[in-house]
């Protein structure tokens, strides 16, 4: 943690204007402590821990990271908005699960079923959306709630049996090794995560959706469909929690109605980590979609490094969430450096 | 009618309707709905749920939210059964200890809240993922098996009729909630500050000293719901608590408690869970899947929030 106390002391006197600005800005940003604690980290677990480096663990690693990233992705989404997502988990394990039924039941090909998934993960999104336009209530309540809603049809419907019988495609891609330790499911992410950067940066519709969350009603002023924006975020946090619950099921073989805990729940941390370390503001209307990367994929390695020290699987859950409450802590110290500092 | 409207204004007029209405139909639906067995297996889920969902509502009323209400109970809930079968403590002294944990355990809540300034929602998403690590590593997903016979026989002993010896703890505690909310200053300041902190403090409540209160009273009943829940089962299960998040919401929310703060009422919180409890029930006695527990719950937060929402919007005729 130490790492990115430092930033801010390391980076000197600055001045307040002239060229330097932007690289003073990016050692005081987010991500640059981010890869700063990643190197460090890597450093410290490569020298206490065997195997940290060896082939098998950064291809686990990369799968991990995957799923993490993209589940930190999903959440991101909505944050935009200046809402959040509870029903995330809910939302991927019946996209996975829809997914198994049409390949198991219905004997579909699996790119269409696949494909059938993330259409289930967009409805739900869209469901999500729908009812936080229409209601004007908070996206914690109505996600609270359809979280509960999605789950517990998803049980209803799946008996909560698993559908083991899956192609061999899928476990294949789990297990494919790209160059002896890449994961292709980590190309899948990162793809995702360069069209988001794309969509934020680049399309009318990504900068609507930062406006729509910056301040609803100047955008609304300003002729944004505030309304139509806020429903897209759910809808593409839909998609993209069904990609992360597809990209559980090549990893395990199967679509598991438990794989994301009680009513999805295990995801709700993961899918705030990624987002808050990388700086992406709770408020919203601002987006950082490599600092959710950095994040998301600092939060992996922690967890196997740890694990690799023999710290107790069941420890790590209380370090992580000790580490949600020092990442908030740095940011809001972070934060208020750089309003006195006038470079905010 | 006027009179009547003023009734129909109170918050636990609709929900004591809407309970009188359920009970009502299902009982026509199905005999055995009212039989002396039903009743004691409904006071038993409502004794432990009025405290979680009371937990929750301490935090409505402040307008925060605790999701950390699981966590809590379940870490004071292996803390009583491990103290009492690795140190041999006496009951009493492991639920004056399981207490305590959950009322610091809220107190960490609402001082981390308070000094950083963060939202509520951040902090307790952490802390929760906190206490259950430390329960799993406790107990390191094992449950405690040795509960004392005393604690065992309070869990199972009758008080009179239908009604288990466990309610005696929740009626005591709804009792003092709603003395507390309604006469009590620490009650009075709760709700100030929930309807408006800026203007609370300019009234000379001290914010942040309410703030920490409502938690850490959050966190004893928890810890207090978490306690009942082990001298039920008569066991130290490391899962306890795990699937009290929705319910803790349900139950203050159909009770016409407003998210935003300030406004919470005791009765309709407790009515609330009648409610949640005689349909979870009937979904039983009419062999619906239990599975589908979940999917009515969620959908009647939803209809509970519309019809607050609704109620909020149409103006209050008469003078008030």
């Amino acid at each position: 943690m130490s790492a990115q106390d430092l930033v801010p002391a390391s980076a000197g006197p600055l001045s307040p204007t002239g060229g330097g600005l932007s690289r003073t800005r990016f050692f005081l940003s987010n991500e640059f402590g981010l890869i700063l604690l990643i190197a460090a980290f890597v450093a410290v677990f490569a020298f206490t821990t065997r195997g940290f480096l060896s082939p098998f663990n950064l291809f686990s690693l990369g799968r991990n990271s995957a799923v993490n990233i993209m589940i930190g992705l999903s959440m991101m989404t909505v944050i935009v908005t200046g809402g959040l997502n509870l029903a995330v988990g809910a939302i991927g394990v019946c996209a996975a699960m829809v997914c198994g039924w049409m390949i198991e039941v219905l004997a579909l090909p699996w790119p269409l079923a696949v494909l059938g998934g993330l259409a289930l993960g967009a409805a739900l999104g869209f469901v999500n959306g729908w009812m936080v336009v229409r209601t004007g209530l908070h996206s914690f309540i109505i996600t609270l709630a359809t979280m509960s809603i999605f789950f517990g049809a998803m049980i209803f419907l799946t008996r909560a049996e698993s559908f083991r019988a899956m192609p061999e495609v899928f476990s294949a891609f789990g297990k494919m090794k790209l160059a002896t330790y890449l994961s292709p499911l980590l190309l899948v992410t990162l793809a995702c995560a360069l069209l988001l950067a794309w969509l934020y940066r680049f399309t009318v519709t990504g900068r609507e959706m930062l406006a729509a969350g910056a301040n609803p009603a100047a955008a609304e002023l300003s002729g944004i469909n505030v309304n139509r924006a806020v429903i897209l975020c759910h809808v593409l946090s839909g998609v993209l929690a069904g990609l992360a619950a597809l990209m559980l099921v090549t990893r395990n073989g199967a679509a598991i109605p438990s794989m994301a805990g009680q009513l999805g729940q295990d995801w709700l941390l993961p899918a705030f980590l990624g987002p808050v370390l990388g700086g992406t503001l709770l408020k919203g209307g601002k987006v950082s979609v490599l600092g959710t990367v950095l994040g998301a994929f600092l939060v992996t390695m922690l967890t196997s490094g740890l694990l690799m020290l023999q710290v107790g699987a069941f420890w790590v859950q209380t370090f992580l969430g000790l580490m949600l409450l020092v990442a908030v802590l740095l940011d809001k110290a972070r934060r208020s450096y750089l309003a006195r500092r006038n470079l905010a | 009618m006027l009179h009547l409207s003023r009734l129909s204004r109170a918050d636990w007029f609709g929900p004591l309707l809407a309970t009188i209405l359920a009970i009502l139909l299902i009982q026509s639906f199905s005999a055995s709905f009212l039989s002396a067995y039903n009743i004691e297996i409904l006071l038993l889920a409502i004794a432990v749920n009025a405290l979680v969902a009371y937990s929750q509502m301490v935090i409505i009323a402040i307008g925060q939210m605790n999701l950390s209400v699981g966590a809590i109970g379940g870490l004071a809930a292996i803390s009583f059964a491990g103290v009492m079968e690795v140190w041999g403590l006496p009951a009493p002294l492991a639920l004056l200890l399981a207490l305590a944990i959950g009322a610091l355990a809220g107190a960490v809540n609402g001082i981390l809240i308070r000094i950083t300034g963060i939202s509520a929602f951040v902090i307790t998403l952490a802390t929760l993922s906190i206490f259950k690590g430390i329960n799993l590593g406790i107990t390191e997903a094992q449950p405690f098996y040795g509960i004392p016979e005393s604690v065992k026989s309070f869990g199972a002993s009758i008080l009179f009729g239908p009604v288990p010896l466990l309610v005696l703890p929740t009626a005591i505690v709804t009792l003092l909630l709603w003395l507390m909310l309604r006469r009590l200053p620490m009650g009075r300041f709760i709700l100030a500050v929930g309807s408006n902190e800026h203007a609370a403090a300019l009234s000379g409540i001290s914010v942040g000293t309410t703030v920490v209160a409502a938690h850490a009273i959050s966190g004893l009943l928890a810890a207090l719901a978490g306690v009942l829940v082990v001298a039920r089962l008569q066991i130290g299960q490391p899962s306890i608590g795990d699937d009290w998040l929705i319910l803790s919401f349900a139950a203050p929310v159909i009770g016409g408690a407003i998210l935003a703060g300030g406004h919470v009422s005791t009765m309709a919180t407790l009515l609330g869970v009648v409610i949640v409890a005689i349909i979870t029930q009937a979904l039983v006695l009419f062999s619906i899947d239990p599975f589908l527990v979940q999917v009515v719950l969620g959908a009647m937060i939803l209809a509970a929030v519309g019809l607050n929402r609704l109620r909020a919007r149409t103006p209050l005729k008469g003078s008030h």
